[in-house]
Order: structure tokens, then sequence, then C-alpha cells
């Protein structure tokens, strides 16, 4: 700096940091504004948002936002937010509508967007999104909260494994459930009452014979056990019994069977009650499983008084939409024509636009972060453990490390696109696993994505204090003892946060699958792991060029679908961590 | 749960445990290792294919050729090596400054709770795919960009150009911000102390101090842009344009970035993508020539990955 020579004292001007505060902020937000716009634009294109009718929006707003609001704000103490939230759904709607009037006036018009839809994205989505999120503090809002939130988990849950039984055999899943999950359970309970006995120790063999036997079994004879059966023995007892297990309510014999009992019986005549509306029976069972939680969480919140108000949730949002339909309906406004429908998650792809559906690729992206997860779960914690726990400061291990550091810190900046090359030369063609199966298209995914889950797996590795460690060693633990005992446990949630983070980035991804040669379309969905696949990028790659209407009614549809799927993998990370920060402080 | 918890199994008595425990080791020495066999796997395919494609295939031609068709077997890297120089540029002047300004607002102006906000929603901007950025492109800023530039193509490289410099900019600012942050308070208490107001200790004190974190941060954007793929596959098209090279006073050689920007184009990443059907069982000179690209790609981020490190490093002020 300059010290020599004497500086003088201009006069100091407050407006060149002012705009400069204004600038660097503004810069802070363009991005993240740019990209909510284009969001709001998707997601008007993908339900057809821009076909509803005037008043369509309003009636809806009135009918059931309004309503969720006030119970969730309900007994909230936070005044301040209630009046801003309401005053602001009251004056955004007129305040909209001005606005849209001068812009004509001056003969700017917004395209797609009318006053409602500006109404609806300007103002009703952010107020209702900060009042669920604040008013989560509140016991009402809390309860609310908590019960979508278990409702929402369930769900998804239930279609997961609506997905499974579509592409393994439930008879397999009878034979494993029968052969291997149950004798090892069996085992380890064994063990829990007789802690001397040997049983306990053979739980891992017992389960691993039980599952070849079962896999053999499967191959040979074939085996058709009648689905009720299936479901009762090999889907709802163990449910319900889970149920039962983790409820530490029922300290009693008569309690947990009497838990046991209730659940099973719900299961059992709640999905024949499922099947007599329509929809098989078998996916009723699945979507009462996915909701048990939720039921739990009613059962055991329905106790204490001012909670027990947030479990209307679920009907206020019910009897809104009763109310808005009839509404509408009465008025004769027409709702908007969404392309994101049941249609479209359940249909395969086509050329029509209207029949168009993206159910192989969602199939198939799910197939493929399965086995990517497994594969880079396992590789990945395995190299952080051996970087953390088994290196050593100089040597031969000392100077491996090293190399490996970098060489991790260079693979995460490698393109993905040469990802894609390498499961090409290597996996496709050298290896004979095939051009775009599951497994060649896993392989890769789980290569791109191997970088990302190990340096996330260290973090979480170094924040287990020494002391733990130390402690560990000092009760004269073995380094495998220690770590598997005490450092692994310590640190899972955050390495599954880490490895659902970096499954997110893997789902995303399209380049490495198109030069793995993955089909863009199929019309079927994937049967096995060495057949060929299709994804959720790589329908929407197959359908970007394709003429009107796809470009904005079908393409943002999948779009939308894809983004959702990240939002709820994101989603359950970022709750994963929250939990585990606030059990930590 | 049961009641009293488990004790963990702490026998040490055979030699099962002893076996064990070496089998655990080896297993996780294996995993690392595995990460090593990568690179080189990665290294050895596109070497060894790229040998294959020069043995047939002239490497001046390829280096030099201005002609870029995959079906008719004519391989020159020229016209996807200028778009791939004009969309990074672009992209830079989009991300560099607004990642920048970003980096300066969160680490010397933003309150706990506004930064709190805003970081998560700056990484959204990165875990976004990059399909879904291009389809945008395509979609919904091109008609915009038509409204500026009049007569501009459907597929073109402008809209693409600007989606990753968007999608680069938490890159720049997370790392530039790291940087800032590391400045220690006594160099902004000496500053204030000299009778600097905030914006001249933020641009006079905390920027030049930084230097080397937020130049680091430039190259990985600027990496992170040349190797983006699907935003410029999807956006940009299919055909490979030359732009007319012309020369400033008869002597320097240059082109009119319009040209480039406001047309249809390839960059490498997007050429690899588009060259792939129908040639990936292996054996043809089309299949070879995607690993040439593939080589250039890889050579290039890497040495600006490197470049990267040894600025962070070398410049490195030490408090």
């Amino acid at each position: 700096m300059a010290t020599e020579h004497e500086q003088e004292f201009g006069a100091v001007s407050r407006v060149r940091g002012k705009v400069f505060e204004a600038v660097s902020f503004g810069s802070s937000v363009l991005g993240i504004v740019a990209l909510a716009v284009l969001l709001v634009f998707v997601v008007v294109d993908a339900f057809g948002l821009a076909a509803a009718d005037t008043g369509w929006i309003l009636t809806y707003v009135a009918a059931l936002v309004v309503p969720m609001l006030a119970l969730w704000c309900y007994r909230l103490d936070d005044q301040w937010l209630v009046r801003r939230a309401g005053a602001a759904l009251l004056v955004g709607a007129p305040a909209a509508f001005l606005l849209e009037t001068a812009l004509a006036a001056v003969g700017v018009s917004i395209p797609t967007l009318n006053w409602e839809l500006l109404y609806l994205f300007a103002v009703v989505v952010p107020v209702t999104g900060t009042v669920l999120v604040t008013g989560r503090d509140g016991p009402v809002g809390g309860a609310a909260n908590g019960l979508f939130g278990r409702i929402l988990g369930g769900a998804v849950f239930a279609a997961g494994l609506v997905v499974v039984f579509e592409i393994l055999d439930p008879q397999l899943w009878f034979l494993v459930y029968s052969l291997a999950v149950l004798p090892a359970v069996g085992c380890v309970a064994y063990a829990r009452q007789n802690p001397t006995s040997i049983l306990g120790r053979l739980r891992i063999p017992v389960g691993v014979l039980g599952l070849f036997a079962a896999v053999a079994i499967h191959r040979v004879f074939l085996i058709t056990v009648p689905y009720w059966v299936f479901h009762v023995w090999a889907l709802a007892v163990p449910v319900a019994v889970a149920t039962a297990w983790l409820d530490d309510e029922p300290e009693t014999d008569a309690g947990w069977m009497t838990t046991a009992g209730v659940t099973l019986l719900v299961l059992v005549v709640g999905s024949l009650a499922i099947g007599t509306q329509g929809i098989a029976a078998s996916y009723g069972l699945l979507l009462l499983i996915g909701l048990v939680p939720a039921g739990r969480y009613a059962f055991d919140t329905a106790g204490t008084s001012p909670e027990r108000i947030g479990l209307l949730a679920p009907l206020v949002l019910g009897i809104g939409i009763v109310i808005g339909t009839i509404v509408a309906n009465a008025l004769g406004i027409a709702g908007p024509d969404p392309w994101l429908d049941s249609g479209f998650l359940t249909n395969p792809p086509s050329g029509t636009a209207s029949e168009a559906g993206f159910y192989p690729a969602i199939v198939g992206s799910v197939l493929v972060i399965a086995v990517v997860a497994v594969l880079s779960f396992a590789f990945g914690v395995g190299t952080a453990i051996f970087l953390e726990e088994y290196t050593a400061d100089e040597g031969l291990v000392g100077s491996l490390t090293r190399l490996i550091q970098i060489n991790i810190a260079n693979l995460a900046a490698v393109p993905s696109v040469v990802y894609g090359l390498l499961g090409l030369a290597l996996f496709a063609n050298m290896l004979g696993f095939g051009l775009g199966t599951v497994v060649t298209a896993g392989l890769t995914l789980s290569l791109l994505i191997l970088p990302i889950t190990i340096i996330s797996a260290q973090e979480a590795l170094r924040a287990v204090p020494d002391d733990l460690r130390r402690g560990s060693d000092a009760m004269g633990a073995t380094r495998w003892q220690t770590t598997r005992n005490v450092v692994v446990p310590e640190a899972l949630p955050g390495i599954f946060t880490g490895t659902i983070l970096a499954l997110g980035r893997a789902i995303g991804e399209t380049a490495p699958l198109l030069l793995i040669g993955a089909v863009t379309a199929r019309t079927a969905a994937p049967s096995g792991v060495f057949d060929q696949v299709s994804a959720m990028p790589l329908q929407l790659f197959n359908w970007y060029g394709q003429p009107e209407p796809f470009p904005r009614g079908v393409v943002p549809a999948g779009v939308v679908t894809l983004l959702l799927v990240l939002l709820v993998m994101n989603g359950t990370a970022i709750l994963l961590r929250n939990r585990y920060e606030r059990s930590d402080g | 749960m049961s009641a009293e918890p488990d004790a963990p199994d702490l026998t040490r008595d055979s030699a099962l445990s002893d076996l064990r425990e070496r089998g655990y080791a080896g297993f996780f020495v294996g995993c690392a290792v595995l990460t090593l066999a990568t690179t080189l796997s990665i290294a050895a395919m596109l070497l060894l294919r790229s040998a294959e494609f020069f043995s047939e295939y002239d490497a001046g031609s390829f280096l030099t050729g201005t002609t870029f068709r995959a079906s008719n077997e004519v391989f020159g890297i020229l016209p996807l090596a200028l778009a791939t120089l004009f969309v990074t540029i672009t992209a830079a002047i989009v991300a560099l400054p607004i990642g920048t300004l970003t980096a300066i607002y969160l680490s010397e102006y933003a309150s706990g709770r506004v930064r709190a906000i805003l970081k998560p929603l700056l990484e959204i901007l990165a875990g976004v795919p990059t399909i879904v950025y291009g389809i945008f492109a395509l979609v919904y800023v091109t008609p915009v960009l038509q409204l500026l530039f009049p007569g501009l193509p459907t597929f073109n490289l402008l809209s693409a150009s600007l989606m990753i410099g968007i999608m680069t900019i938490p890159m720049v600012s997370s790392i530039s911000e790291d940087a800032m942050s590391a400045v220690p308070d006594d160099l902004r208490q000496a500053g204030y102390g000299l009778g600097a107001t905030k914006f001249e200790v933020s641009t006079g004190v905390v920027v030049p101090a930084s230097v080397s974190g937020i130049a680091s941060s430039y190259i990985l954007a600027v990496s992170r842009a040349i190797g983006e793929t699907m935003i410029i596959a999807v956006a940009a098209g299919t055909q490979a344009n030359m732009p007319t090279v012309r020369e400033a006073g008869g002597v320097i050689p240059y082109v009119h970035p319009g040209e480039v920007l406001l047309e249809p184009g390839m960059t490498i990443t997007s050429a690899m993508v588009h060259t792939r059907g129908g040639e990936l069982t292996g054996g043809s000179i089309a299949y070879d020539a995607l690993f040439a690209l593939g080589l250039t790609l890889f050579v290039g981020t890497l040495v600006l990955n490197v470049a990267s490190d040894v600025v962070a490093e070398r410049y490195r002020e030490e408090y």
C-alpha cells in the first residue's frame, strides 16, 4: 500500500458503496431468479395451467389454500407472519391484475402468463411455502407437517414397492422371505433371549444359504403360491410385526400382540376393501403398507391436545378439493389441461403426444440408480475408510494415500462424457456387458459419482471425534472392530446424506448413457439387469426435437417429473442431515 | 428396541479374527486402488483407440480440418474447437463477474440469515440436471433471444452458452467465497483503521488477498464449461459450422463471434454425443474418432484442473 507519500482525504461518498452492495446483491440472486422464472414456465406448461379459465385459480385459493394456511397458523405465536401472509394473499390478486392491465396499456404482454398465474407464482406459492416452513414451529402446523411428511414418504415408498414387484417376480420374494429372511431374523431373536447361544453368530450364513436356496428353487421349480398367501404371509405379517417391534409403547406381550394384530387386520381388510374398488388388492396392500407410518403417527398424536387439530390437515385438503370442484363446476369454469397426469406416468412413450408416457424411463432410472447406489456406496465408503482409518502418514501407504487423494480430486473434474467413453469401451465392448444394458449404465454412473461419494464419506468419517476411536482402542478393539462398532455407525447419517446427493447427480446424467448406447426410447420397462434400458433424461433427449406439442407439453411434463424425483431425493438427504445435526448438538 | 444395548463383539481370539482383519483391510485397499484403476483405464482406452484413429486418419487434417461430418468420415476438429472456445468465453462472461460479485456479497455484505438462505439456493443452480438446462435454453430462452436477434435460428449456441454461464455461477461463487472467508479479519480491520469504506475494503483488500482462490475458481469454471455436453447437444443442433476467417489489417486472422454464437453449432462434447448413433460396436473409424475427440477434451480439462491446483497452491497467501 502507499505509505510513503502523503494521501489526501477526499470526500467520502456513500453512493458508491451502496450501489456496489446493490449490484452484488443483484448478482447473487440473478441466477436464482432466472432459474425460478424458467421453473414457473415449465410448470405452467407441464400442467397446462394456461388453459384454465379465469377464476379457476382464485376458486381454489379460496377453497383450498386459505383454509390450509389458516390451519397451519392456528395457535402459531408468530402474529407478524400471519398478518403479512393474509395481507399478501388479499392484496396480491388485484395487484397482479392491475400490473397486467398497466403492462397491456404500454403494449407489453408476458407470453403464457396471465395475471392469475402471476398471482399464483409470485404471491400464493411463496406465501404458502413460508407458512408451511415457519408453521412447523407451531403445535398444529408441526403435527400437520409431520403427518403430511409421513404420507408423502409412505406414498413414495409404496410406489417404489410397486415398481420393485413389477420387475421382480413376487414368487421369488416369497421364497427369499421364507427361506432367508425369516430364519435369519429367527436366529437374531433367539440370540437375544439366549446370549450364549451360537445361533446369533450364524445369522449371516443362515441368511446367505437361504438366499441361495431360494434362488435355486425359484430357477428349478415353478412354485406358484396363491397371491393372497403371498401377500398375507410375505408382506402383511412382517410389516405388522415390524410395526409392533419398532413401537416403544407396548411393554407387555399383550400390548405387542394387539399392535401387531390390529395392523395386520387393517392391512388385510383394507386391501380387500380397496380390491373391490377397481384397483388390484395387491397394489392396495402396498399402498396401505406405505401409509402405516402415517397411521402410527396419527394414532400417537391423537392423544395430545393442540397437536390433534393438525391431524385434520388431510381432511381440510380433501374438503377443499371437493368444494373447489363443486364451485368450479357450478360456475362453469374449466380447469387446466395437464400433460403430467397418471396416464403420462404409466404409459409407454409414443409418437402421438397425447398418448406419450414416461413409464419405461422411470422404471429404467430407478433400476439403474439402484445398481449405482449399491456399487458406489460399497466402493465409495470402502475407499473413504481406507483413506481415513487405515492410512498412515509415511511409507508406502502414505504415498499411496496422497496419490489416491490427488487422483480423486482430478477424477471429480473429468467431464462426464469421457466416463461415457470409458463405459463404452470397457464395460460394453471389452467386458461384453452389452450396449446400454442396466449393468453397463450402472457401472459407468457408479464410476462417475465415485469421487463425490468418496469425498463426502471422508468428510463424514473425519467428523467423528477421535476420542471415540481412542476409547475403542483402549478397550482392546482391533482396527476393523473400532471402524465397524464405533466409527461407521457414528458417520452413517453423513455418509447416507452424501451418497443420496451424489445419486441425485447420477439420475440426471445423460451424456454418459448416450455414449454407452442406451436407447433413448424404449416401449417396455427393462425386465432384468442385462436388459437394455432407457432413463428419464434419455427419454427427454429423444423427445426434445419432435414437433409441437412435444416441446411445450410432453417435454415439460417429463422435466417436472425428473425434477420432482430429484426434489424427493435431495429433500430426504437434507432431512437426514438436519435430524442428525440436531441430535448431535 | 431391546432394553439392554447390544454389547459389541470384541473377541479377538482365533486365527479366524486375524484373517477377518486382514480381509477387510484388503477390501479397503482394493476400493482405494479402484479409483487409480479408473484413471488408468480412462487414459488407456483413450490412448489406445486414438492411436488406432490416427493410424487411419491423418493427424494434421484432424487438427486443422475445417469440416466435421461423421457420415462422410471427415473429422476436422477446427469448427468444434472454435465453437467450444466461443461458448466457453460467453459462459465465462456471464459466470465470472456474477460469481465474483456473489462471492463478495456473501462473504462481506450478507448477514448470517441471508447467507443461510442464499447459499443452498445457489447450490440448486449446480444441481439441476444439464439436460433440463438444455431444454430450458431451447424452449424458453431462444424465443426471448429471437426478439433481440431477429433471424436467430431455433438451434443456436448463444442460448446454450448463457445457460452454461448460469449453471457455472455457483462453482465460481462457492470456491471464491471460501477463499474470501479465509482472509483474516485483521486485514479488514486494518483497512477500516486507515479510513477505508466497506467498498474499499472489499475490493481493495479482500479481493487482492484472495486472488489465488478466485483465479483457481475461474479456471475450474472454464474447465466445467468446456466439458459441458447436454446443454449444447440439445439447444445448439447437430451441424458443425465453420465460420469465415477474416484478417484484421491483412495479418491477424479473426472470427466474428456472431457467426459462431448466432448459428447452430457443435462443440467437441456435443459432437461426441451426436456422432455416436450406430457407431458404438467398434471397428469403424467414427468409433475411434469419438475417442480422439475424448482425448482432446480429457487433456484440455486435465491441464486446466492441474493449473487450477497449481495456482491455488503456489499463489496462496499464508496468514
